[in-house]
C-alpha cells in the first residue's frame, strides 16, 4: 500500500512515516503544497494523509485539485482546526475522513485501514487475524468457527485491536476511539480495563487465548 | 441612603419651595400693608385739602363736625396731638354696636388770621378687609404654584432624564459574553447625555476589544498547542511500540501518557469553551433531554467500576431547543461530576422536568468557595486528576442558552440545579 503524507511539521511527519512504515506501508512524505502537487501529478497513491494548514497553500485546494482530475485516492484530513465547518468543508471537497490533532497514530491507522477496505475491498467485509474472523457487514466474530457474542463496544474494541495488530495501543486511544467525546474530562480510563477483561474472557472461552496482551500499564496489544 | 433621582428632586423642592414661597408671602404682605398705609395717608391729605377748600369758599359756613369725615375746631393746638402725622383711632357706631378703626390726620391751618385744627377721617375697615382678601388669594395662588411646580418638575425631569434611563437599561442588560453590540443613540438633544453615551460607547468598544483579544488568545493558544501535543502523542506511541521495553521505562511512559492526555483534554475543553463563547454552535434542534439523560446515564454506568446507586425521576419527552452536542456535553458533565465527587458506595439522585434538571450526589463538603466552583480551573484541593473545566463548561453552556445553574450543599448532598425556563 502506498501512502503520501502531507504535513508541514517535520517532527510529526517523521512520526507518521515511521509508524506506517513499521506496519508495512510504502510511505512518502512532503512538507509543502508545491511538493505535494508534484507528487500527486507524478504518482498514484492508495491513500493520502493531508494537513489543511500548509505554509504555501491550503490543503482544501489540494483536495479540490485532486478531485477535479478524477484521482480517487482515499484522503484523510488531519487538522488542528477542530471545527465542524472545517470538517464539513473537507468532506464536501471529497475527503474520506477527518482526524483532529492531537490524534493517536493507532486511530489514524484504524481510519486508514477502514478507508482502504471501503475503497478497494469491493464489498468483501471479512477481516481475518489468526483464528479470528470478523464479518464487518454482519458485525459477527468467529473464533475457530465458533461465534463469539460480543457487545457493540467489545466488537469495536476488537476491530480496533485487529486494525492495529501487533502494535501496542494505549488505553487513552482505545477510550477515545470507542467512546469518543463522552470520555472528555474523565480522570481515569479504568473502564477500558474492564472491557478488555470481558473481551479476553470471551475469547478464551472459544479457544483464542492470550491473543490480547496487556503491556505493563500502558496499553494492549493483539498479537498474532 | 440613595433614592431615585425624581423622588430626591421632589423632596428637595417640597422642602425648600414652601420656605421660599412663605418668605415671599410675608414680603408681599408687608409690602401690601405699606402700600395700603401710604394710600390712606394720601386720601387723608386729599380729604383735608378738599374740606379746607370748601370751608374757605363757604367762609366757614359748613358743618364743622361730620362724624367719621372731618372735624374743624378753632384755636391753637394745645393737646399732645402730633400735627401732620396720621394716627389710628376708633369710633363707636351705635347702630352696629361696634368700634370701627379709622385713620385720622390733624393739621393746623390758618384762615383770616385764625388758627383752625382740621382733622380728617378715613375708614381702615375696608382696607384691612382688602389686605386680608388679597393675602388669602395670594396664599391660595402660592399653594397652587407649589403643586404646579412639583408636578411640572416631575414631568419635565422624567422627560429630560429619559435618555439617561434608557442608557442605564441598555448598559444593565449588556452582557459582554454574548457578543452583543451596544447601540446608544448619539443624539439625545441633551449635550450631557450625548457625552455620556459617547463615553459609554467608547468604553464598551475598548472592553469589547480587550475581551475579543482575550478570547482570541485562548483560541489561538489552544490551536497552536494542538500540533506540539500531536507530536508528543505520536512519539509516545512510537516509544511504547519499541521492543524490549523495561517495566521502569513503561511506567515512566505511562505517566507521560497520562499527563499528555490531561493536557490534551484541557486544551480541547478550552477550545470548546472559546467556541461556545464565540457562538460557533449555531445549529439548534429539538433535543429530547429525557432520552439523552437515560442514554448518558447508561453509557456512563459502563465506564465506572463503582458507579454510585442512581435514583432517578425523569419525566418523559422533555424537549429543549439547543445544539445537540452542547446539550450532551452539559448533561454528561453534570453526571460525571456527580460520579467523580461521590463517596464510595454513594448515591446519585436525578430529577428531570420540563422546567429543571436537578442532580444530587453524596460527597464530602467542598474545601473551596462554592461561588468559584463554576470558574475555570477551580477544583477542590484533593482532586488532582480532573481538569477543573467540567463545571466551567456547564456554566458556559447554561449562559449561552439563558439557563440558570446553581450549586448547593446540604446535609452531605451536593446539588446542582439547572433551571431551563425563567
Amino acid at each position: 500500500m502506498k501512502l503520501l503524507v502531507i504535513e508541514d511539521e517535520p517532527s510529526l511527519l517523521q512520526s507518521i512515516m515511521e509508524y506506517f512504515t513499521q506496519i508495512d506501508f510504502l510511505c512518502e512524505g512532503v512538507m509543502t503544497y508545491a511538493e505535494a502537487l508534484r507528487k500527486i501529478d507524478d504518482y498514484n497513491y492508495d491513500c493520502i494523509i493531508l494537513d489543511i494548514n500548509l505554509p504555501d497553500g491550503s490543503g482544501f485546494e489540494l483536495l479540490k485539485y485532486l478531485r477535479e482530475f478524477k484521482k480517487d485516492e482515499g484522503v484523510v484530513i488531519i487538522s488542528a482546526r477542530n471545527s465542524l465547518d472545517d470538517k464539513i468543508t473537507g468532506l464536501n471537497f471529497g475527503a474520506d475522513d477527518y482526524v483532529t490533532k492531537p490524534f493517536h497514530l493507532s486511530e489514524l491507522n484504524a481510519r486508514i485501514k477502514a478507508l482502504i477496505r471501503r475503497k478497494y475491498a469491493h464489498g468483501i467485509d471479512i477481516l481475518e487475524a489468526g483464528n479470528l474472523k470478523m464479518d464487518l457487514a454482519a458485525r459477527t466474530v468467529t473464533c475457530e468457527n465458533q461465534i463469539l457474542s460480543l457487545t457493540k463496544n467489545e466488537f469495536n474494541l476488537l476491530l480496533y485491536l485487529i486494525n492495529n495488530r501487533n502494535r501496542v495501543v494505549s488505553k487513552q486511544a482505545i477510550a477515545e476511539h470507542i467512546y469518543g467525546d463522552e470520555t472528555d474530562n474523565m480522570p481515569s480510563f479504568d473502564f477500558v480495563y474492564s472491557h478488555i477483561k470481558n473481551l479476553k474472557r470471551k475469547l478464551k472461552e472459544k479457544g483464542c487465548e492470550d491473543i490480547v496482551q496487556t503491556v505493563y500499564g500502558l496499553g494492549y496489544k493483539l498479537a498474532i | 441612603m440613595s433614592k431615585p433621582l425624581l423622588q430626591r428632586n421632589t423632596r428637595y423642592l417640597l422642602l425648600w419651595l414652601p420656605v421660599v414661597l412663605l418668605g415671599c408671602t410675608l414680603l408681599f404682605f408687608v409690602l401690601m400693608r405699606m402700600q395700603a398705609h401710604h394710600m390712606q395717608e394720601e386720601q387723608l391729605f386729599l380729604k383735608q385739602e378738599n374740606v379746607w377748600n370748601v370751608f374757605k369758599s363757604k367762609e366757614g359756613n359748613i358743618d364743622l363736625h361730620v362724624t367719621a369725615e372731618y372735624d374743624i375746631t378753632q384755636g391753637s393746638n394745645n393737646s399732645a396731638i402730633e400735627l401732620g402725622e396720621p394716627r389710628d383711632t376708633t369710633i363707636y357706631y351705635p347702630d352696629k354696636q361696634k368700634w370701627l378703626p379709622f385713620k385720622i390726620l390733624t393739621s393746623e391751618l390758618i384762615w383770616n388770621n385764625q388758627a383752625y385744627q382740621v382733622t380728617t377721617y378715613v375708614s381702615s375697615t375696608e382696607i384691612t378687609h382688602l389686605i386680608i382678601k388679597v393675602f388669602l388669594g395670594e396664599a391660595l395662588l402660592f399653594v397652587l404654584l407649589l403643586i404646579a411646580i412639583v408636578i411640572l418638575n416631575r414631568k419635565s425631569s422624567g422627560l429630560l432624564w429619559k435618555p439617561f434611563f434608557s442608557t442605564m437599561k441598555k448598559v444593565n442588560e449588556y452582557d459582554i459574553t454574548r457578543n452583543q453590540s451596544l447601540v446608544l443613540p448619539a443624539e439625545t438633544c441633551t449635550t450631557e447625555f450625548d457625552e455620556l453615551n459617547t463615553a459609554i460607547t467608547n468604553l464598551i468598544n475598548k472592553v469589547n476589544a480587550a475581551y475579543y483579544n482575550q478570547k482570541q488568545f485562548v483560541e489561538n493558544a489552544s490551536h497552536e498547542i494542538q500540533t506540539p501535543l500531536a507530536i508528543i502523542r505520536s512519539k509516545l506511541e512510537l516509544l511504547i511500540n519499541q521492543p524490549n521495553l523495561t517495566e521502569k521505562v513503561a511506567s515512566l511512559l505511562g505517566d507521560i501518557t497520562d499527563a499528555t492526555n490531561r493536557l490534551s483534554q484541557m486544551n480541547k475543553t478550552l477550545l470548546l469553551l472559546s467556541k461556545i463563547e464565540n457562538n460557533q454552535f449555531p445549529e439548534i434542534e429539538e433535543v429530547n433531554i429525557s432520552q439523552m439523560v437515560e442514554r448518558l446515564l447508561n453509557n456512563l454506568t459502563a465506564y465506572y467500576d463503582n458507579f454510585p446507586q442512581v435514583e432517578s425521576k425523569i419525566e418523559t419527552d422533555v424537549i429543549l431547543n439547543a445544539n445537540y452536542s452542547l446539550a450532551e456535553i452539559l448533561i454528561s458533565n453534570i453526571i460525571k461530576n456527580a460520579v467523580e465527587h461521590n463517596l464510595p458506595n454513594g448515591k446519585i439522585v436525578i430529577h428531570l422536568s420540563p422546567s429543571h434538571l436537578l442532580v444530587e450526589n453524596t460527597g464530602p463538603s467542598l474545601q473551596t468557595n462554592p461561588e468559584l466552583l463554576f470558574e475555570r480551573f477551580r477544583k477542590d484541593s484533593h482532586q488532582t486528576k480532573t481538569t477543573g473545566l467540567g463545571l466551567a463548561l456547564v456554566k458556559q453552556i447554561c449562559t449561552l442558552y439563558h439557563y440558570t445553574v446553581s450549586y448547593k450543599y446540604t446535609d452531605g448532598w451536593h446539588q446542582i440545579e439547572i433551571i431551563f425556563k425563567q
